[in-house]
Parts: structure tokens; C-alpha cells; sequence
């Protein structure tokens, strides 16, 4: 068995928003080629730190009975489900379950993206897989190797601080605001155009309108 | 041209002076226009209020005062007084909802008194024509635990208070009524045969004591100044060998103290000794009552038989007979679990009773009677505690369904083969047109009976509210009249998480349409599945249903069957799925569901599919949005079963589209967990409900959760309280895909095939007030705007456009589409929908789409109902309710009459011209 390393470093812009920083490891169990249980083995993925967000990820590679496998559930248009165990420094294991269509798993040469959610305080509340958005509609696509490694991708995502009523500076803006009119500073430097067309487009309308309307009267038709 | 020019003038003038004073950001507020009042003559026009008091509790006839009123106590912890004549509010109190607001007590005498709350108590005085509180006094007991027990009654104008310690002794104290004071300390009655079963028949304490085959009834006159104890062995009485003995039942509201041994012998105290009256209980759940008729005293018994109906008996207690002209058997109504709250009988000349029942049931329903059973009014209390509702839509008329199947193609091909025949039918519909249009003209229009009468107007504005009431009575209600069309009472069901669906609405002739409601079976827990026509409230289909497995999840298949009937699609607590009707299983395909925990935070999805057999659910994907320690889901809000989606994307100042991520299957599920440094956390996650995927969240530390989210197309809102700032905010959320499109349009959204995440705009207000209910406004194609609707705790109704809460306001750019920030939310009194229509302890706000597109319907509920109509972006496709109809007709009469006659005129002077 060969194994597949990634290294994915995820660069978070706001990664000091945790306030709390530990090892994680992920193991990756799926539902296919398992002989007697719902879930095998299907790798690892394991963090030294969460706040540094990069993960080492330890996966088998398909064989050719895993991929004949998803290509039944792919023709019944089947669910591909990954189980995963996650484990932290300071709490027990917890079980999360996502699952992809089989046959968008297999038209994307085996690559999905996985992604752990994490709270501020370290607990990750959900590890979710995705395939990547269709980009090939090849169905011939060909799997006639002997072996299959899997790509994955893995981000950490972070639930962000949500924002609070905004209070200080609002009422900062207000007092610059009244600042600004009692020096009345604020010169307008447009032109007279500009300024006042509000009034000059009216009066030229009005000008034009009566002026059509009250035509030099005709001359008096001689008979 | 000079004529026209003029009428043109004083246009341009208002222009002018409109230009003069315009300010593009006047321009902006003009259009979102926050005045949602209306005015004065509009008050009750397009809305009614209809007050309740919920379950009564205590009940008495004010004979004191000259107005003939009905003073109650509510279970809903309501003081009010109701009009003798028509059950109408007369007054009412609405006290505190928690335990400190409990009614312990009501006593009508020359003033009203009522002891509320639970330690400390509180005693009022309330003057009884106007409601207004005279005199108020607190009593707090040294014995916390006790007070529990605690008894109280009015003698002498004065309040006793009775604490039975079981197997011990009774504290007996009395205190002036109106000041409190009690003269002397409390008086410790030993009572070592005082137990659990006692009854308290003021001033009697009553209980049976003794071992098994001789025991004795004890009564013991609490208020004397001598102890002195009536004690009788319980076999006197009974048949000690026939029953177990022993059970206690004190008679509902009797003149005389008097109570009931083992549902069946009716005992009273006379004179320090028992009596047994000589009539024993027909039913044994039949509530019994002693009455003054006179000179002489009659037993009432009343209760529902299952055949023959709501019975109703009288027996005269010192003549030994029956008094014929109050009794009543009447198979036609039907209360259940009637019991007498207050009876009142009076005998003018000896030979007339005139006697005013007042029957509590068990569906919460209070009744008036007469003598004889003759009903006076009704109130529906149950619609005091409102669930959930479900607007359907009425039937259309006869004429106008068959047009409609004229002009279903499928239903024509069928019918009419041939041109001819299509033909004829044509001419014989606009024959009954024309009937129809002529019986109008003459005002014959025949005696409609009511149930014709529901028919759909032209706007679909007229509906039929389903109401789903805690009871367990369920509501046909008229949406403009406000008056009850059906009613029907479950006494089975529990309607704690109850949810209703319309499986088929009125619009396919000739289909009737089809509400099911699923709840709990109030025993088992199990599911109870009820299944009616909306317009009639009569069973249908699979009628009532009780399962034998309790309810995980259910749904509506999106795709009706052959007879327009979306199947009812079941998750149950194994895991296995039912559908209904079975035929219905082959349609599920791509079918979807979550079940969340509410009190460990896991969410899981399955999917759902047909096997050939049978539906099958797989479990496919499970999260866990409080992480591993304990969490709550406080809120869950999915978007309404009538949303639509208007628009992609909205256009930004720069002339760019702002895409929007118009996913359907999202849900919002807001988390409240405990933290060690912050105390309470509250996190909002969005979540794809068919993969499970995240796709935005956002934690407010310190701060508490409320039950109060909605969500509507790609926006998000929802409340929490602030603890940190002691305040209530509002936080919403919107999703965006951003500058360009992920998919082509027209093609359809597949959650499973896309791993983008959205762009999450995120912004939080505060709410100077606190909420109640929220729910979004709903228009049929959801063109017009979207505003939020808050029930407050103040009683009013209030309409927030959603562009105050926007998330993107406050971004900077200069976008003119988007309001400055603002960090609180303005609350315009004229914002608020019910204007003086004060809706007390508001619980829920239902929205439904009228067929106009501008237009909202609003039901809000809680002690009261008030219903009215929104237009979020004004009655833009409705003319003005003061539309001048005749001046209009008759301008545009006088201008037809004034074309015709110009040009009569016209010819003749051409005519004169000519000759000249």
C-alpha cells in the first residue's frame, strides 16, 4: 500500500480569533469495499496545531475493487459516505458523517475537499466533504490502473466572531459630523452647474413649453 | 393649446417646489416609505382583534353590583369580568405569566378579591364596574415549602388561610381583608388524620381516615372557635366491600359544603352532621353542584354521555324529586368534561325556575346556559393558546370551475373530441354567465347557505384559517370576519411541536382540498396523524391515524400524485419511513430530511429513496453544532413552504450585479453552550440541510439565545439578548455568491455539486424593545420588498423593512441603495401593524401570500388574535380604499357628453360659416 501525503497549509486571516490552540486528528473511515462492517479504514489526517492550520494527510489509495464499488453506487445513483472520528487534546472522540454522490466522487478523479469547522474554543462542530464543483462532464472517464490515490484537500474553517451593534463609533461619526458643521467647513466646490441645476433644468423647460405654446399668432388667412 | 399649457402650470409649480426642497437621500426614504400607518376611518377595515382569557379557573356571578357581569380567574392568570348577556370583555387584567401571577383565589363580594402569586402572595381589591384596583396588601409564609398547600377562602370579610402539614396538624389564620392584619397569631388545629386525600368544603376540611374496611369520615370546621369534629365510620355511607373507599371529591361550587365519596354518594354538612342526599351520582365523571333555588336546595349534575349527549339533571333535595324544567338531554352538543363553574337560580312565584349555568369543558370552551340546557353564548377559550395556523385558500365558485376545467387542456382533450361539442359547451357556459350576470343586476341573488358562500374572490384575499390550538381543539376560521366556520375537538392530541400541512388545496376541481395536521398522542407520545377538508372540517382521507411508533421527522413529497395529493412522507424514531398514501411511495426521489436534537446539539441528515418496494431512509450525514460538550439548538428557521425566489443578484452602484446564493435547502440552527470564560455562547450556523455542508457561521460571546429566527432566500435573521450589554440585538446574516455567477442561469441548484462557500455578510442591531415572535412578510411571487414583523412584549406588532437590518448596510463605497449604519433599530410607532389593538403576551406571527401580488396576510397570536394585511412596497397594484369612483365615472360621463356636443356645435358653425 502507498501512501499519499499532502501538505496543505491554510492561511487564515483571521486565525487570532482562536483562542485556544491543540493538536486534532481526524480518522477517515468510508463505506466501500468494507467486507463485514459499514465503515473501514480510509486514512488519517492530523494537526500539531490548529491555529497553524496545516494538516498532514495520511490516505489509502483505491483499488480497483473500491473503484468497481463506486461504480455500483454510482449507477444506482448512490451515496459515497465518509465517516469520521475526531479527537482533541482535551475532549473524547466525536463522530461526524458526510457523504457525496459516487458518481461526481469518481467523475472528479477521486479528489474532494474536506473541511473542519472549528469554534473559537477548539471544539470542532462539523467535518464535511465536498467534491469539487463538475468541471469535466467526461463520463469515459477511465480507471484502468492498478492503483488510485486520493485527492484531498483540507481546510480548517473558523466559526468568526460575529460582529456587535457598533455603538462607539457611530456616535464618534456623529460628532465629527456636528464638528464639521460648526466650523462649516464643508466648502462646495462644485461648479454653478452643478450646483443649481435643480433649479435651472425647471425654469428652461417651463421657458420652452411656453414658448411652443404661445406661437407668434398667425397671420389673419386673406381670402 | 393655451388651455392646456395652463392646466399644466400649477404641475410644474409643485415640481418646482418639490425639486426645491429634494435631497436624494429624502428621495431614498421616500421610496422604502416607513409610514405604514392608516388612517382613522381605516381603523377595523381591514383587521380585527378578537380577546381572550384563556382556561377558567374560578368563576363567579357579580350579584352585587347592578350591571350583570361574570367575573373570572383564568388559568392564563387573567382577571377579567365578561358581560352576562354576550360573553363579551367587559374588563380585563392580564397579570404576570409566571408563577408569581397564578390566581389562588377569587372572591366576588361587594368588592372583588384575588390572592395571586406563590409566596409571597399578593391580596387585592378590585372594584368590580370598572376593574380599577382598590386596596392591595403582601403575605409572605415563614414555611416556604409548605405553601404549596395552602388553601384560602373569604368568611366574614375575612381571609382564611389554610396549611394542612399532612399527618400533623392544620395552621389556620385569619386576616382583615383589607389591611392585612390578622388578630392573634395562627391557630395550630391538631389533625394526625390529616392526609394527601383530604378536601377542603369551606369552612370543612373533610378527609377519610383509618385502615382498609373501617375507615371513618372526619370533618372538622376549621373557622369555629370550638374544635369540634363530625366523625362517622365511611360505611354509614357506602358499601365498604363494593369499593375501595375512600376517595374524596369536593362538589363544584355548592351553596352548601358537600362533597362526593367514591364517585357516587353525594354527602353534605348540615347542622355538624352528614347528610346523604338521596340521589346518588348518575356518571361517575359527572360534576355535581348543590344550588338555593328558592326555599329549597336542588342537586345539578352534569356530564357527557357518549350516546345520548350532554346531560344535564336536577333533584330536589328536601322534596325528593326531580325538578323536570331544568334538566336537559341533549344529543346535539356535545361538552366534554362539562363542569360547573358558577350556578346562579333564582324561583319567581314558586313556579318558575330561572336559572344562568356557566359549564367549563374540557376543550377549554365556556358556556352559558339556562335553564333547560338552552345555550346563551359560547367562548371559545382554547384560542388563547393558538400553536400554529395554516391560511388555505377557498374553493372557486361553480361557474368559474367550470371554466377552468374548459380550459384545462388535459381535461378538454379528454372530454371534447370534437369542435362541435367544445363549441356547445362554450355557448351553455356564457349562458350561465349571462344568468348569473342578470340575477346579480336584479339583486336576486339566491339565499346562499354559508357553506356556498366560501367562495375564492378575485384578489384570493379571502381565506380559511386552520387554527391548532394547545387544547387540542382545532378552528376553521374565517380570515376577514374573524368568526369560527368549524370546530373541532382532539382530545388525544398533543400539540406541543404540531405542524400542519395543506396536501391539496381547493384549486383542482373536483378534488376537495386536504389539511393534515401531525402532532403527538397526548398518552403515548406516539404519532397522531389528522387529516380534514379545510372548509368543512370534516374528515378525510386517512381521517385520524394513531401510530405506534413516535415521530422522528416528516415532510410533503414536492410532487403530487394523480390526485393532486402531495404524499405525507414519515421518519419514525427506528428510522423507517411511511408514506401516505402508500400508493404515493414510488414518487420519493430525491427526497431529503434533518432531525436535530434539542438538547445535545446533533443534527443528522438522511436521504430518502424508493427501493422498489419500499422507502427507505439512509442516514447521511450527522454534525454536532455544539461540539462535544453540551449544547442547545435554540432556534431552528427553515424558509416558508410559499417562498420564492424573486431575483438573482441586486444591482450595486457601479451598475454591477451583486449575485445572491440562492440555495433552497438551507436552515439556520442557533446554539446556545456554556463556555468557562465567556458563560454563554450563542453560535449561528447555516446549514445545507441536504449535504449537511456549513456554509456560514458567527459566535456572540456572552450572550443568551432566543427562540425567535426567520429566513427568507439567501437572508437571515435572528435574536439574542446581549449580556455583556444587558440589551436585546438583532444579528442577520445574508449569503452571496459575489461578482459573477457559479451557474448558468436556468440551470437548476444541486447542493451536492458544489464545495464554494458563499460570501457571508454579517452586521447586528439593537433592538430598543423585546420580541416576542418574528416572521417575514410573504408575497405570492415575492416582487415586493420583504419586511420583518415583531411581536414586542408591549403588545404591538411592529414592521421592519428589511433594509434596516440589512447585512451589507454600513459597508463603505458609497452604495446610494444601501442605509447608513445605524447602530438601533428605529421603532416608529406608526410601524406598528395593530396601531391601539394591543395583542397581550404576543407568541406567534403567520404570514400567508393573498393573490395580489403587493399584499400580505398577518395572523398574530397569543391571549388575543388580531389578523390584518401588510403591503411591504405599498398597494402599488390596488387603487386607494377612498378611490373617488362616481367622480371619475361622471367627468369621464361629462366629457363624452361635452366631445359629442362640441362637435354638434362645431358642425353647425362650419354650417353658418359656409353660408356666409
Amino acid at each position: 500500500m502507498k501512501y499519499f501525503y499532502l501538505l496543505f497549509m491554510c492561511l487564515l486571516k483571521n486565525s487570532v480569533c482562536l483562542d485556544y490552540d491543540g493538536w486534532l486528528n481526524i480518522k477517515l473511515e468510508h463505506n466501500i469495499n468494507c467486507k463485514n462492517e459499514n465503515f473501514c479504514s480510509r486514512g488519517n489526517i492530523s494537526l500539531k496545531s490548529i491555529k497553524a492550520g496545516s494538516a498532514v494527510i495520511d490516505q489509502i489509495s483505491f483499488t480497483k475493487s473500491h473503484i468497481d464499488e463506486l461504480k455500483e453506487h454510482a449507477d444506482i445513483d448512490g451515496l459515497y459516505s465518509i465517516r469520521s472520528l475526531v479527537t482533541s487534546a482535551d475532549s473524547k472522540e466525536t463522530e461526524f458523517l458526510s457523504s457525496v454522490k459516487a458518481k461526481l466522487f469518481l467523475e472528479n478523479r477521486l479528489s474532494d475537499v474536506i473541511s473542519a469547522w472549528i469554534l473559537p474554543n477548539g471544539d470542532v462542530i462539523a467535518l464535511t466533504f465536498q467534491v469539487n464543483s463538475y468541471s469535466s462532464h467526461n463520463h469515459s472517464l477511465q480507471y484502468d490502473q492498478a492503483e488510485y490515490p486520493l485527492h484531498s484537500n483540507f481546510y480548517i474553517r473558523h466559526v468568526d466572531q460575529a460582529p456587535v451593534p457598533d455603538t462607539a463609533s457611530y456616535i464618534q461619526k456623529l460628532e465629527r459630523e456636528r464638528e464639521a458643521r460648526e466650523k462649516g467647513d464643508l466648502k462646495d466646490n462644485r461648479s454653478f452647474l452643478a450646483k443649481y441645476w435643480m433649479y435651472i433644468v425647471p425654469i428652461a423647460i417651463f421657458v420652452m413649453i411656453s414658448g411652443i405654446t404661445n406661437p407668434e399668432p398667425a397671420p389673419q388667412a386673406s381670402r | 393649446m393655451g388651455v392646456l399649457s395652463h392646466t399644466f402650470k400649477p404641475n410644474f409649480l409643485g415640481l418646482l417646489k418639490f425639486i426645491n426642497n429634494m435631497n436624494w437621500f429624502i428621495v431614498f426614504f421616500s421610496l422604502i416609505n416607513l409610514s405604514m400607518c392608516i388612517y382613522e376611518d381605516q381603523i377595523g377595515k381591514f383587521d380585527w382583534r378578537q380577546t381572550y382569557v384563556g382556561r377558567i379557573k374560578f368563576a363567579q356571578f357579580d350579584t352585587v353590583s347592578t350591571a350583570k357581569r361574570i367575573i373570572v380567574a383564568t388559568e392564563e392568570n387573567v382577571l377579567a369580568a365578561l358581560n352576562l348577556k354576550t360573553g363579551q370583555v367587559v374588563w380585563r387584567h392580564v397579570f404576570e405569566s409566571a408563577s408569581s401571577g397564578n390566581i389562588q383565589l377569587l372572591h366576588v363580594g361587594e368588592k372583588i378579591t384575588t390572592v395571586t402569586g406563590s409566596n409571597p402572595y399578593l391580596v387585592r381589591g378590585w372594584d368590580s364596574a370598572s376593574g380599577v384596583l382598590m386596596w392591595e396588601w403582601t403575605l409572605a409564609l415563614q414555611n416556604d415549602q409548605q405553601a404549596v398547600y395552602s388553601e384560602w377562602w373569604v368568611q366574614n370579610n375575612k381571609l382564611v388561610h389554610l396549611l394542612p402539614v399532612i399527618g400533623s396538624h392544620l395552621e389556620v389564620t385569619m386576616y382583615n381583608l383589607l389591611t392585612g392584619s390578622n388578630r392573634g397569631a395562627t391557630s395550630k388545629l391538631p389533625a394526625v388524620w390529616n392526609n394527601d386525600g383530604c378536601v377542603l368544603t369551606a369552612p370543612y376540611y373533610t378527609c377519610v381516615s383509618g385502615n382498609m374496611g373501617s375507615q371513618i369520615l372526619l370533618s372538622l370546621d376549621v373557622t369555629s372557635n370550638v374544635i369540634q369534629i363530625i366523625s362517622k365510620p365511611l360505611s354509614n355511607f357506602i358499601n365498604l366491600k363494593e369499593s375501595i373507599g375512600g376517595n374524596l371529591r369536593p362538589l363544584d361550587n355548592s351553596v352548601v359544603p358537600g362533597f362526593i365519596v367514591d364517585d357516587k354518594k353525594v354527602l353534605l354538612i348540615k347542622e355538624n352532621s352528614f347528610e346523604a342526599v338521596g340521589k346518588e351520582l348518575v356518571d361517575e365523571m359527572a360534576s355535581a353542584t348543590v344550588i338555593d333555588g328558592g326555599n329549597e336546595q336542588v342537586l345539578l349534575q352534569t356530564w357527557q354521555d357518549d350516546e345520548k349527549g350532554f346531560q344535564l339533571t336536577a333533584y330536589s333535595i328536601s322534596t325528593n324529586s326531580e325538578v323536570t324544567e331544568i334538566q336537559c338531554s341533549d344529543p346535539t352538543t356535545s361538552i366534554p368534561e362539562a363542569e360547573f363553574l358558577a350556578v346562579m337560580c333564582s324561583r319567581k312565584a314558586k313556579e318558575q325556575y330561572a336559572c344562568r349555568l356557566l359549564v367549563n369543558a374540557a376543550d377549554d370552551a365556556l358556556h352559558l346556559m339556562q335553564q333547560g340546557g338552552r345555550s346563551l353564548w359560547t367562548r371559545e377559550e382554547a384560542l388563547a393558546n393558538v400553536v400554529t395556523a395554516e391560511f388555505v385558500d377557498l374553493p372557486v365558485s361553480d361557474t368559474e370551475a367550470a371554466i377552468e376545467s374548459e380550459f384545462d387542456q388535459k381535461e378538454a382533450a379528454k372530454v371534447y373530441s370534437s369542435v362541435w361539442s367544445a363549441f356547445s359547451r362554450r355557448l351553455h357556459t356564457q349562458y350561465t354567465q349571462l344568468q348569473n350576470l342578470i340575477r346579480n343586476l336584479q339583486g336576486q341573488s339566491a339565499p346562499e347557505d354559508s357553506t356556498n358562500a366560501l367562495v375564492r374572490d378575485y384578489f384570493n384575499l379571502h381565506k380559511i384559517m386552520v387554527l391548532i390550538t394547545e387544547a387540542g381543539k382545532i378552528f376553521g376560521m374565517d380570515n376577514l370576519s374573524g368568526e369560527i366556520i368549524w370546530r373541532r375537538y382532539e382530545p388525544g392530541l398533543d400539540t406541543e411541536a404540531v405542524v400542519v400541512y395543506t396536501r391539496r388545496s381547493a384549486r383542482h376541481p373536483p378534488y376537495d382540498a386536504y389539511v393534515t395536521i401531525v402532532g403527538k398522542n397526548e398518552e403515548t407520545g406516539n404519532g397522531y396523524v389528522i387529516s380534514l377538508n379545510p372548509i368543512t372540517g370534516n374528515l378525510v382521507g386517512e381521517q385520524t391515524l394513531k401510530l405506534d411508533v413516535r415521530i422522528l421527522q416528516c415532510t410533503l413529497l414536492h410532487e403530487p400524485d394523480s390526485e393532486k395529493l402531495h404524499a405525507l412522507v414519515l421518519l419514525d424514531e427506528d428510522e423507517t419511513v411511511q408514506v401516505f398514501p402508500i400508493s404515493a411511495a414510488p414518487l420519493v426521489e430525491n427526497l431529503y430530511m434533518y432531525v436535530a436534537e434539542k438538547e445535545t446539539g446533533k443534527v443528522q441528515g438522511y436521504a430518502l429513496k424508493y427501493n422498489g418496494v419500499s422507502v427507505e431512509a439512509q442516514r447521511t450525514w450527522s454534525v454536532q453544532l455544539g461540539g462535544p460538550g453540551p449544547a442547545q439548538i435554540v432556534a431552528v428557521a427553515t424558509r416558508s413552504r410559499l417562498e420564492r425566489v424573486r431575483s438573482p443578484g441586486r444591482a450595486l452602484a457601479d451598475r454591477s450585479v451583486l449575485y445572491k446564493y440562492s440555495n433552497p435547502n438551507l436552515v439556520l440552527f442557533v446554539v446556545e453552550k456554556p463556555d468557562p470564560t465567556h458563560k454563554e455562547v450563542v453560535t449561528a450556523v447555516v446549514l445545507d440541510a441536504v449535504t449537511g455542508a456549513l456554509l456560514g457561521a458567527s459566535s456572540h460571546r456572552r450572550a443568551r439565545a432566543l427562540p425567535l429566527a426567520v429566513h427568507a432566500d439567501n437572508c437571515f435573521a435572528y435574536l439574542y439578548r446581549s449580556e455583556k450589554h444587558r440589551r436585546l440585538e438583532i444579528a442577520t446574516m445574508e449569503l452571496y455568491e459575489g461578482q459573477e455567477r457559479w451557474l448558468e442561469p436556468g440551470v437548476a441548484f444541486s447542493s451536492f455539486a458544489s464545495d464554494r462557500a458563499p460570501a457571508v455578510e454579517r452586521q447586528a442591531y439593537i433592538l430598543p424593545a423585546t420580541a416576542a415572535a418574528a416572521a417575514f412578510t410573504i408575497t405570492e411571487r415575492s416582487l415586493a420588498d420583504r419586511h420583518v414583523l415583531l411581536g414586542l412584549t408591549t403588545g404591538a406588532v411592529i414592521e421592519i423593512p428589511w433594509a434596516y437590518l440589512e447585512a451589507r448596510r454600513g459597508l463603505t463605497g458609497g452604495d446610494e441603495a444601501l442605509l447608513p449604519y445605524t447602530p438601533e433599530l428605529p421603532l416608529p410607532s406608526e410601524a406598528s401593524l395593530n396601531y391601539n389593538r394591543t395583542v397581550e403576551r404576543v407568541r406567534g406571527v403567520l404570514t400567508a401570500p393573498a393573490g395580489l401580488e403587493s399584499t400580505s396576510l398577518v395572523l398574530v397570536t397569543g391571549l388575543d388574535l388580531f389578523y390584518t394585511r401588510v403591503a411591504p412596497s405599498k398597494t402599488f397594484d390596488l387603487l386607494k380604499d377612498d378611490f373617488d369612483y362616481y367622480l371619475i365615472t361622471i367627468v369621464l360621463g361629462a366629457l363624452i357628453v361635452a366631445t359629442y356636443s362640441t362637435k354638434y356645435f362645431a358642425s353647425r358653425k362650419m354650417l353658418k360659416l359656409a353660408w356666409k
